[in-house]
């Protein structure tokens, strides 16, 4: 069987009224993989995400979720994904265990399976000790880990995730990074929005840019990925770094360490081999911003 | 790949929404404050009642008085239970991840009607003992008692529908509640201005005739009357008979119509149903355009009696009734539309999540 991509759009576009959210949006997702979402405040993340989760209709284009279109066959699409809103919604009064249960429930599952989900789940986002308590208990923190275990409820084969880190500690964060990757171990797709780069560069497979309404052409990503970017190198001999680095341009210096434009990964491994072999006392030699983050902001500067 | 949970044949998911909204319901203190207010009003009332009009002519007043407050009180509190049932849950983030689950927009409606209708029946449920003691009181027919319940439980089913219908087309959950309100205070109170305004608006002459009795001492030989002149005037009256049907959609008029009128051997109502009744159906009875008034003649008829009106004039509460069933309908149908995802338009300036 020929992997069908989890999910699959194709020049969508909705407007509300005489602002155009989404313009012209395409990409694939396939599954067992995480895929980012990234672009800029009002880029149209979060419509597109309504609309793959089948609460908007799009105004034109395709949207196929695991073949399904959301619009035609809504209910089979709704059983297959999992959507986790960047609003914190949940019911105040309802304890954190009713909430999931009831949620299982709306899925059409039996009372019994529904309770044994919510705690397999409570578990799983560790939030255990909350079971009983009312959800407006919760910090906005955990009201992120609950929402996401809501969308997990019905074991969906696509997640669709907005923001699911913003509020969470570093340690959750990496929790939330180990599920998202067992997840798609498991084969789900997930497609995961953000602005918080360095969060999604160590959880993404791959990534959809987005500006404007419109996803980024893969040229121009490709493009805006090979231009220059500066790698940070900290070394035990301030001195002799700077010898080696000399006649180099754009040198400059921050907390001790050297910022040295570099094109390309190539030309970096060209350059620590170079320190190297001059006996410099190299400590430290990696990208200064996360590669995500360099095609971001290089697409927001040449964009239009 | 696994194989994914397939949802069960006509899955809608009501009952889910229905314990869902109850069981936020029964947890919220503002609810049982309530409740208790209410009872505490009820025990007043009922102490207040039974001395006055309880023994002497039965439980027939006591018992109709505590049914028109019960729809009185529960009309008032239908809008606050259910006028925020969707824009609220809209604001509190939850609507949107409920719509993206399997349950059906109708039910999901239905539900929130269900729940809002139920909790407005505690207040018809906690006024039972009240009732029953009136009953005790004696005097009260069976279909008297089971038809007031009845239509004073449909009518907080139409505020409860109404409420939640509204919820879901008015974004903000203030104005909603506020419309709601309006659309009570419109049936209760404004089809009777309408009704008053109306008739008084559309007046046509009516010619009064007098004759006085002339008793003076001259004539005390005579054994026939000595009558005075007839005199004729003509006046304006309202034609309250061209606008009666404006009370049919008054839901008091509605139940009082509704429940069969029981009436003392003289024609007089044995309980405030049969008052209301008998007072609104006068209205259908056009004015006479000659009124005669002869103090000169034994035959001085006075009006017909409560029981000769409700025998004379047609009963509307059905057409009452329907057209309040078929108001709470329409709503809920606009709202309907309004909710189906995916969703073509959305509610000015709102978000879907």
């Amino acid at each position: 069987m020929p992997t069908e991509p989890g999910i699959a759009v194709e020049g969508v576009r909705r407007a509300f009224g005489p602002v155009h959210a989404v313009r012209d949006v395409t990409f694939t997702a396939p599954p067992g993989a995480v895929t980012g979402l990234i672009g800029p405040n009002g880029a149209g993340k979060t419509t597109l995400l309504l609309l793959l989760a089948s609460l908007l209709q799009p105004d034109g284009g395709s949207i196929r979720i695991l073949g399904h279109d959301p619009v035609r066959d809504t209910a089979a699409v709704r059983s297959l994904i999992g959507w986790m809103p960047d609003t914190l919604g949940s019911w105040a009064t309802l304890s954190c265990r009713a909430s999931l249960t009831t949620s299982g429930r709306m899925y059409g599952m039996p009372k019994p399976a529904a309770a044994a989900r919510a705690a397999e789940l409570l578990d799983l986002v560790g939030l255990t000790e909350f079971t009983g308590r009312p959800t407006r208990v919760l910090s906005r923190g955990q009201k992120q880990k609950l929402s996401l275990a809501r969308a997990l409820v019905h074991r969906p084969r696509v997640l669709l995730l907005d923001e699911p880190a913003s509020g969470l500690d570093p340690a959750a964060r990496v929790e939330l990074r180990v599920l998202l990757r067992g997840l798609a171990a498991d084969g789900c797709t997930i497609l995961v929005s953000s602005h918080d780069l360095a969060e999604l560069e160590e959880v993404t497979d791959d990534a959809v840019f987005m500006a404007a309404g419109e996803t980024v052409a893969t040229d121009r990503v490709q493009r805006a990925q090979s231009r220059v970017r500066e790698w940070r190198i900290r070394s035990l001999d301030e001195a002799a770094l700077d010898t080696a680095l000399a006649g180099r341009a754009g040198v400059r210096p921050e907390r001790g360490d050297r910022l040295v434009p570099v094109d390309g990964e190539r030309a970096a491994a060209d350059l620590l081999a170079e320190l190297v072999r001059s006996g410099v006392p190299v400590t430290g030699f990696g990208p200064a911003v996360g590669e995500l983050e360099t095609t971001f902001l290089e697409l927001e500067r040449s964009g239009a | 790949m696994t194989t994914v949970a397939a949802p069960r044949r006509r899955f809608n998911g009501l009952g889910t929404i229905v314990a869902l909204e109850l069981a936020q319901r029964v947890r919220s203190t503002a609810w049982y404050v309530l409740l208790g207010v209410f009872a505490l009003l009820m025990l007043g009332m009922t102490a207040l009642l039974l001395p006055i009009s309880g023994i002497a002519d039965g439980g027939g007043y006591a018992f109709s008085t505590i049914v028109f407050f019960v729809l009185l009180l529960g009309t008032l509190i239908t809008p606050a239970l259910s006028g925020g049932a969707v824009n609220g849950d809209r604001e509190a983030g939850t609507l949107a991840t409920t719509q993206v689950t399997l349950v059906r927009t109708g039910a999901l409606l239905l539900g929130k009607v269900l729940a809002a209708w139920v909790s407005s029946l505690a207040l018809v449920v906690l006024a039972l003992p009240f009732l029953a003691v009136a009953v005790i009181a004696g005097g009260l027919r069976v279909d008297t008692v089971l038809v007031s319940v009845l239509v004073v439980a449909v009518e907080l089913g139409v505020v409860a529908a109404i409420g939640v219908g509204l919820s879901a087309l008015i974004t903000r959950t203030v104005f909603s509640v506020v419309v709601t309100y309006l659309i009570v205070a419109a049936l209760s109170i404004g089809t009777l201005l309408a009704f008053v305004l109306g008739g008084l608006a559309v007046r046509t002459d009516q010619v009064t005739r007098y004759r006085s009795l002339q008793d003076g001492a001259t004539s005390t030989a005579s054994k026939t009357p000595v009558c005075g002149a007839w005199e004729q005037d003509h006046q304006p009256v309202p034609r309250f008979d061209k606008v009666w049907w404006l009370l049919s959609a008054n839901p008091y008029v509605v139940l009082a119509d509704a429940v069969p009128a029981s009436f003392s051997r003289d024609g007089v109502p044995k309980d405030l149903f049969g008052g209301l009744a008998s007072s609104a159906r006068l209205a259908q009875i056009a004015p006479k355009p000659l009124v005669v008034y002869d103090d000169c003649s034994a035959d001085n008829s006075s009006g017909p009696t409560p029981a000769q009106v409700m025998a004379r004039t047609v009963p509307s509460w059905f057409v009452g009734l329907g057209l309040h069933l078929l108001l709470a309908a329409a709503i809920l149908l606009g709202a309907w539309r309004a909710l189906l995802t995916p969703a073509r338009k959305l509610p000015r300036g709102s978000r879907v999540a």
